[in-house]
């Protein structure tokens, strides 16, 4: 049976690309000292199949059908579109694992969720920019799993939490001997285009951080429900986060690094779940 | 209210040619008649008139509609940041509610 080797969490920020050879030293060296070590964790975990978890930045979906959830189930996806993203990740195309994507959807069908799917997806800069940060020799095959995090109405914090749990007994239900890790990209806090664009919200992320490591299931659903009301629209993308605690069982979290990083406009954060044996 | 044809045209210039085809006067008025726009909205994006556009427009797509438009992070920044009601959050109060 497939195995759940390790769940993590990192910030996507499309201006970790873009301005990846002209950032500030200082802002390069934290990231470069924080993504190894997220490197490092994700290799340790030696994982066959990546099933990421990102916001769809207006390259798959538009305002005539918009999916709450969509898995991909294709053999293989669409590399980047951006162009930021062709210097340093210029991948065509990524290998899929249409048979974990389409247990998974059964799965989730048969669990009382309804997600959307595709045969057919691009994998932005949300889903590739910790990808292309860990280095690997070969990419594992990823199941891309987009939420809508950017047209308003969003699904709830707890639902992206039980998803999680979900996702979890789908993984561990699959046939074949695979590993798998799950990922949640995004976040932490930030505003994109808005008028607060650029705001990085440290007391919303110190107040995350603080929930992942002691809230129950219950409280961590309802308090993001209100913080995420206050806070700028890309705190939205925690919800992937949240996927990523649900498969986690909800405990086990270990902040790799944070740091609020106006020219990323985001409130950088990278994490781990320790899973129990 | 988010206006669909204004977005969907901000969502096809990802890929017709973003800021090399919007920079180009031309280029954009032959665009812009390719959608159903309003003639209000259509007047506003002719003009610039980010007031106007800004509460149509997805913020996401915003964001891009900005760099298509030859502005970086920080002059995109003071162009939204001139069309906020009440004061700029702080970085660490995280107390001021906005949409």
């Amino acid at each position: 049976m497939a195995e759940l080797v390790g769940c993590f969490a990192a910030g996507h920020a499309p201006n970790i690309a873009r301005m990846w050879e002209t950032m500030d030293r200082k802002e390069r060296a934290w990231l470069d000292e924080k993504f190894s070590e997220f490197a490092k964790r994700v290799k340790a975990s030696r994982p066959d199949v990546l099933i990421i978890h990102s916001t769809d930045h207006w390259c798959n979906f538009f305002l005539d059908n918009i999916p709450a959830f969509c898995i991909g189930i294709g053999d293989e996806h669409e590399g980047p579109p951006e162009p930021f993203m062709k210097p340093v990740f210029p991948y065509e195309t990524l290998k899929g694992h249409a048979g974990l994507g389409k247990h998974i959807l059964e799965h989730a069908f048969a669990s009382e969720f309804d997600p959307s799917y595709s045969m057919q997806l691009k994998l932005d800069h949300g889903m590739v920019v910790p990808v292309w940060q860990v280095h690997f020799e070969t990419i594992p095959a990823i199941v891309p799993v987009y939420l809508n995090l950017v047209e308003k109405p969003f699904t709830t914090p707890l639902r992206c939490i039980k998803w999680g749990h979900m996702l979890r007994d789908a993984i561990e239900s699959f046939p074949e001997n695979i590993r798998v890790a799950v990922i949640g990209t995004g976040g932490m806090s930030h505003s994109i285009g808005e008028t607060t664009m650029g705001w990085v919200d440290e007391a919303f992320d110190h107040a995350c951080i603080e929930l992942f490591r002691t809230a129950s299931d219950e409280e961590l659903g309802a308090k993001m429900d209100e913080m995420l009301k206050v806070t700028g629209n890309g705190g939205a993308e925690m919800r992937n986060w949240l996927c990523a605690h649900g498969a986690a069982g909800g405990k086990g979290f270990d902040l790799i690094g944070y740091t609020p990083m106006p020219s990323m406009l985001i409130g950088c954060g990278l994490a781990e779940w320790r899973l129990s044996s | 209210m988010t206006d669909y044809w204004l977005n969907k045209l901000i969502f096809d210039l990802q890929e017709a040619g973003g800021r090399g085809l919007w920079t180009d006067s031309k280029k954009r008025l032959a665009f812009v008649d390719g959608y159903k726009l309003s003639p209000a909205i259509r007047k506003a994006l002719i003009e610039d008139d980010f007031t106007t556009l800004q509460p149509a427009i997805n913020p996401y797509l915003m964001r891009n509609f900005l760099l298509f438009c030859g502005l970086d992070d920080e002059e995109s920044k003071d162009v939204l940041h001139g069309l906020h009601v009440g004061p700029q959050p702080t970085d660490k109060s995280g107390e001021v509610a906005h949409g």
